[in-house]
């Protein structure tokens, strides 16, 4: 571009920027049909927001957090939550959005009782689990004990146990939900690059490996960031499965506000959410990027 | 190259069928046209060559092996899709050497066979370029790439020309012809359009509802096709078809169902009187003193020639002439078909009645006399 074309856009700009109105006479109608959405923004996200970062405005809060052992332990837990069960959900559902593709009608009858758990409400199903997972009655050890003699683990009472038990929970319910959409992903794959590739001679591997995941890439990484977010947010795989026990020691940051409701303490409580920011908003930031391309 | 043989081969989708035992030889290094209406099975069949589709009975050889089992892969085909279907994530040089990077070809090698392609094709400048990033045509000749650089038997070709603009179009058919010449690899090439297997095809195939109608060479079908179907579908325009009888005082005519008199070379013996389809090609329509009178409705002028839908006696009729005429239309004009070009199909099963135009012998009567 030659450089006055370049000086006159910039006039222009300058012009525009400068004579930019706040309002155009035809936007103002627009503008009236936001209120009400705005106003329920600020009644029900601005202000429980502000609120409680106002709360947690003291440093001292933090001092006391990060001064609690269950904040690190926590914070550990949080991390290894997210790092496994999220890997293990996404390849998982990776592998079953390729054997779901196949058409067969047992196949779709299968989706359909797959898709259950997810559609179940939360709360009486992780209830059931723990009911089931119960040392003394449950369905689980009870039948361990008819078939061996012997008594199975105490499943919840070890922490480690129990956390691997929560992440299970949180698979087994989230699966669905992103079998489904990587489905979706895989079936907007033109079929006829896989019958070149066949001609091609490639095998079912590198069909996968040249076609499959080239197109889904994008979708399981977005996929992958989308559940992380909402993992941080899980608060009922843990629980509604541990309640946090034993002894506190399988708590995850959504659920560690509830330890210190319960020990009357608001000021930790918001504190330990906001310990969460630094979590979620990079990948808050990296979704809407992702998302505005 | 190789011969390939089609044998009664059926194909069925479910429970219904839609290809009724096909039978087709292909001889090493032809270029054979598949050519039918939408839905009549042309790319059902192409796919079962391929090996993308089972077949449900018959058998397919390609040189000397039958390929009735044999996956894709092992069939040494090469398949060019109507939507091309470039791997997308993939370079054109990648896309055109995809085949051999999956046999474990050095990357050397991979690039001493796409080069060559990629001249031939003009697409040395473009090599790095992604799928998105090039036009409708330049993708097509990619796809072409791609099947040229393995060197397989045979190539397959379904519809490759049909998202192209007509004159893109016109330049890839020689393009993909003069490619045939050069390589002599045996091609079937499926297409809807009469006027591309007419220019294309060494040998075409016509296809009606999954079976095959007449097999010939281009100009065998437009100057003998064997019935009905096959005349109007080859030839452009179509040609023109009335209903009527043989009439035979002193010589042979035919009489219209409307009443009109159109002459006939010869008709066949004993058939005066009997029921029967008149066809004659637009372009084998003169004018003459002694001809059938018409009134013009249409005049088409293309430059070259002029094309004049008239109607004779209340009946459409399409006529080309090379010779600029000025007719308006409600003109009266004489039309006066070449004896010499009609063709006479039985008016019950479009069968082709031998023995109408001078040249044939008359050796058909007594199976003519079955049908009526
Ligand atoms: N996968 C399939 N399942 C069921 N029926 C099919 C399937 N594929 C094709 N058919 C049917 O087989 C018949 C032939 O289809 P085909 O695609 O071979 O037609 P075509 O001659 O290539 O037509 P076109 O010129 O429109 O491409 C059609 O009636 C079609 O509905
Ligand atoms: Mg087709």
């Amino acid at each position: 571009m030659s450089s006055p074309a370049v000086a006159k856009e910039a006039v222009v700009i300058a012009a525009t920027g400068e004579r930019k109105p706040w309002l155009r006479p035809g936007e103002l109608g627009g503008m009236l049909m936001l209120v009400p959405y705005i106003l329920v923004f600020a009644a029900f996200v601005l202000y429980p927001v502000l609120y409680g970062l106002w709360l947690a405005r003291h440093p001292a809060s933090y001092a006391t957090l990060i001064a609690d052992p269950i904040f690190l332990r926590t914070v550990v837990n949080t991390l290894v939550f997210l790092v496994i069960a999220i890997n293990v959900k996404m390849v998982l559902a990776l592998l079953l959005s390729g054997f779901f593709m196949t058409p067969r009608w047992w196949i779709k009858v299968l989706a359909l009782i797959f898709i259950l758990p997810w559609a179940l409400p939360s709360i009486p199903t992780i209830l059931s689990v723990r009911f089931m997972l119960n040392p003394e009655w449950g369905i689980v050890n009870s039948t361990i004990f008819r078939l061996t003699l012997e008594d199975g683990p105490n499943w919840l009472n070890d922490p480690r146990l129990a956390l691997t038990l929560a992440m299970l929970v949180h698979i087994w319910k989230a699966l669905p939900f992103w079998t489904v959409i990587l489905t979706a992903g895989r079936l907007a794959i033109p079929t006829e690059l896989y019958e070149a590739a066949a001609i091609d001679g490639a095998s079912a591997w590198q069909r996968f490996r040249f076609i499959t995941w080239p197109s889904t890439r994008t979708l399981y990484l977005t996929c992958t960031l989308l559940s992380t977010i909402w993992t941080l947010g899980d608060f009922n795989s843990v629980y509604l499965l541990t309640g946090g026990g034993p002894a506190d020691l399988t708590h995850v940051l959504a659920t560690l506000g509830i330890r210190y409701l319960r020990l009357d303490q608001v000021d930790l409580y918001m504190a330990a959410v906001v310990c969460a920011l630094p979590f979620v908003l990079p990948l808050v930031y990296f979704m809407t990027k992702r998302l505005s391309r | 190259m190789a011969v390939v043989a089609i044998r009664e081969v059926r194909k069925k989708f479910g429970s219904a069928e839609v290809i009724h035992g096909v039978s087709i030889d292909i001889a090493d290094g032809e270029f054979v046209v598949l050519v039918g209406p939408s839905g009549c099975g042309k790319s059902t069949l192409l796919r079962t060559i391929a090996g993308l589709e089972e077949i449900s009975g018959g058998e397919i050889a390609i040189g000397d092996r039958v390929v009735n089992d044999l996956p894709p892969k092992q069939r040494d085909i090469a398949m060019v899709f109507q939507n091309y279907a470039l791997y997308p994530h993939m370079t054109v040089a990648e896309n055109m050497g995809f085949s051999l990077r999956l046999r474990g070809a050095s990357k050397k090698e991979i690039e001493t066979r796409v080069r060559p392609a990629a001249e031939i094709l003009g697409l040395l400048p473009l090599l790095d370029r992604y799928p998105r990033q090039l036009s409708g045509g330049q993708r097509q000749r990619v796809a072409m790439g791609r099947a040229i650089v393995r060197n397989p038997q045979v190539f397959l070709f379904d519809e490759p020309l049909s998202n192209l603009d007509a004159k893109l179009r016109v330049q890839m058919r020689t393009e993909i012809k003069e490619l045939h010449q050069r390589l002599k690899t045996t091609t079937i090439y499926v297409t809807h359009d009469q006027v591309e297997a007419m220019t294309m095809a060494d040998k075409i195939v016509v296809m009606r509802d999954g079976v095959v109608e007449q097999v010939g060479a281009p100009l065998d079908l437009y100057d003998r096709p064997e019935n009905l179907f096959v005349a109007s579908f080859i030839g452009s325009p179509a040609m023109n078809v009335l209903e009527g009888r043989i009439a035979q005082d002193g010589s042979a005519t035919f009489v219209t169902s409307a009443g009109a008199v159109l002459p006939l070379a010869h008709a066949p013996q004993g058939s005066a009187g009997r029921a029967a389809v008149y066809g004659i090609r637009p372009e084998h329509i003169g004018l003459a003193n002694d001809g059938v009178s018409a009134e013009v409705v249409v005049v088409e002028p293309t430059g070259a020639e002029i094309q004049v839908f008239a109607r004779i006696k209340g009946e459409e009729i399409n006529a080309v002439f090379r010779e600029r005429h000025r007719f308006a239309s409600g003109d009266a004009i004489r039309l006066a078909p070449d004896p010499a070009q009609v063709h006479l199909f039985d008016s019950q099963t479009g069968r082709r009645i031998e023995g109408a135009d001078p040249d044939q012998t008359l050796g058909e009567e007594r199976r003519l006399e079955k049908t009526t």
